[in-house]
């Protein structure tokens, strides 16, 4: 570790350019951290899953074990099991110069929670609380639409025969 | 193609101008001749469209409208086309076949009549064999049900699809429950000699393990290196030991590595794809399972609670069986019990697990899912004994539509060479299809232990450890038996 400080802080101060750093080999000192590039997206289920499974669209490049560790290390959530499959996006539709338009692929990860956990994923959308003024409102511009809608249909008592129609 | 017909005058038969109907086969009666009644009937004094006799009233003025047609000719007085006896009156009964839905249609009513033709077969089948072929002809993709998985929770899920109530703990032995009294209920243990058993185990054990020279197992054959055999020889040798005292074992058959297959279905989805898209099907299961070793005996264990006994809750699941995982596949659809049915033992009394390598505990316990373990004993001792107290109900005549009349009860011993699970199994209802189960209120109980090691530790050719309470429960095992015995 001391003969690679110094060699870190020769290459720093020789202008600036990018540090080279000793290759890391096991029980070696942790000098860099990595982010992944790897991106999850949690989504709803299509079709109902069991009350332990998340469903996550991830990259195309991720494996099981990466996801599990992507889980249990950046967010502290404990995966007793996953399972991935990759969904293939449609080549069918065309656009107006009669190009197929291909939709993209995308994988699929179906993670089992361990620890007895369960998830189910939320309502994003939840009916807002409506207060009397636009309760009211909403009730007055209903009935004022239906009015609308009796006048164009004309006379119930014609019978759908429109009044253009006779003597 | 002309009928062959007599020679009548008027000529040959003509084709009507009228509009022809199915309600007036009159169309095809001969035109002097028509019928009142019938359209473009002649009244008697008006002109015959050709020349033709006079035409007589009709004797049968509405018989016209017979299903067979040109069958009036038959019924007309004084002449006598195709016999010579005198005519004969109508036999009594009913003259029409009877009204039923059709067999082909798509609609509902013709599917609860091929439903209820298909039943009817089975019901009349002249053997068991016979109904077991009926039972399993229709092959349609099916869940492959694995008693052992390695999937998450599997206990609950098989609990649902069997509809089995778990109960921890084993059942209290019957004699303690009848005669209450110390004396009385140790005296079946208390003349054991449990030192001759132990023997047998330790050395079973340490023959396995310790004098033969094996060479190395190979890749993830561990358990049939040693565990495997060692369990065999301590359950040929246990059940030798103890047939002085329990007659039944002396009339038993002990299969070694059999096969126990069992199909049903259970709850209904829609078809997702393919030419049979849109229609409702039974969800169907297939359960191969292989255990380890198997004792079968001539005679039905007893029951251990009444067949209606409710002793908690069946788990339901609202989803698909496919996100358990299971999968679908389609093959045949066999029930067996390891043995035909003209076999006389034909029912079952202790089934050998052996859980394989890629269920062990040490797998479990590097993956952080400990709770998990005892889930692969729970899962494999329920379905494997759902499977085989089944398969022994449909060898004796029972199925879905015709439930049990009296319990089927069997025993497992769920084992990975050093831990052993104790099960126990009572089948009251095989009615699990939708219609059969709507009105069931019986549900299968199945009993189990935890898993406990039988020794702690194999070292230097001596056992460390040894747990008692295991091999004691394993003798109790092997010595239940129905109580004439």
């Amino acid at each position: 570790m001391a003969a690679a400080l110094p060699g870190l802080a020769a290459a720093m101060a020789a202008g600036g350019r990018r540090a080279v750093y000793p290759l890391f080999q096991l029980g070696g000192p942790q000098l860099r951290i990595f982010r992944p590039n790897f991106f999850m997206l949690a989504v709803r289920p299509g079709v109902p899953q069991p009350e332990d499974t998340v469903q996550f669209r991830v990259s195309m490049e991720m494996t099981k074990v990466d996801i599990k560790n992507y889980l249990e290390k950046i967010y502290n959530v404990p995966v007793a099991a996953v399972r991935t499959r990759i969904q293939y996006g449609a080549n069918n539709k065309k656009n107006h110069k009669n190009q197929r338009v291909k939709k993209p692929d995308y994988k699929v990860a179906y993670v089992q929670l361990g620890k007895g956990q369960t998830f189910q994923f939320p309502n994003l959308f939840p009916e807002k609380e409506q207060d009397e003024e636009a309760r009211s409102f909403d009730d007055f511009r209903k009935k004022y639409l239906e009015k609308e809608q009796q006048i164009q249909k004309g006379d119930p008592r014609r019978g759908g025969v429109p009044d253009w129609f006779g003597l | 193609m002309r009928r062959p017909c007599a020679v009548l005058p008027g000529g040959p038969r003509r084709a009507s101008r009228e509009g022809r109907s199915l309600r007036f086969p009159a169309a095809l009666c001969w035109g002097a001749r028509r019928l009142e009644g019938c359209p473009g009937h002649v009244a008697p004094g008006a002109q015959p469209r050709r020349a033709a006799p006079a035409p007589r009233p009709c004797p049968a003025p509405r018989r016209c409208e017979m299903a067979a047609p040109g069958g009036c000719r038959l019924l007309r007085l004084g002449r006598r086309w195709f016999s010579q006896e005198p005519a004969v009156p109508p036999p009594p009964g009913p003259l029409y076949p009877p009204v039923v839905a059709s067999h082909t249609a798509r609609s509902k009513a013709a599917r609860r009549r091929r439903l209820e033709h298909f039943h009817r077969q089975v019901h009349e089948a002249a053997s068991i064999e016979e109904k077991l072929r009926l039972y399993g002809k229709l092959q349609r993709p099916k869940y492959t049900v694995h008693p052992q998985t390695f999937a998450l929770n599997a206990d609950r899920w098989y609990r649902s699809f069997t509809r089995t109530v778990f109960v921890p703990g084993l059942p209290p032995p019957a004699e303690a429950a009848e005669e209450p009294g110390p004396a009385a209920g140790a005296a079946p243990d208390a003349d054991l000699d449990l030192g001759a058993l132990r023997s047998l185990a330790c050395d079973a054990l340490l023959q396995e393990s310790f004098y033969q020279n094996k060479r190395r197992p190979f890749l993830y054959r561990d358990q049939d290196h040693t565990p495997g055999p060692f369990l065999t020889q301590l359950v040929s040798s246990l059940a030798a030991s103890l047939c002085g005292r329990n007659p039944l074992l002396a009339a038993s058959s002990l299969d070694l590595n059999p096969e126990v297959n069992y199909y049903w279905h259970h709850g209904e989805e829609v078809v997702v794809h393919g030419h049979r898209k849109g229609r409702v099907d039974p969800v169907r299961f297939q359960i191969d399972d292989k255990p380890h070793l198997q004792l079968r005996v001539p005679k039905q264990l007893p029951e251990i609670v009444p067949l209606e006994s409710d002793l908690g809750d069946v788990p339901v699941i609202d989803h698909k069986p496919s996100k358990l995982p299971l999968f679908k596949k389609q093959y045949e659809n066999k029930v067996f019990i390891g043995s035909k049915v003209a076999d006389p033992c034909c029912y079952g009394h202790t089934q050998f697990h052996l859980i394989p390598d890629k269920l062990k505990r040490e797998r479990f316990e590097i993956a952080n899912l400990e709770d998990q373990i005892e889930v692969v004993y729970r899962a494999n001792g329920v379905a494997s004994l759902f499977a085989w107290t089944a398969a022994q109900a449909m060898y004796q005549g029972f199925w879905n539509e015709a439930d049990v009349t009296r319990p089927f009860v069997s025993q497992a011993v769920v084992t990975d060479g050093k831990y052993f699970a104790f099960f126990c199994f009572q089948l009251n209802t095989l009615a699990l299809t939708v219609e059969t189960v709507k009105n069931n209120p019986r549900k299968n109980i199945c009993w189990g232990t935890d898993s406990k090691p039988l020794y702690d530790v194999v070292e230097e050719g001596s056992v460390k450890g040894f747990n008692d309470e295991v091999l004691l429960q394993l003798v109790r095992f092997l010595l239940n038996r129905p109580k004439e015995l």
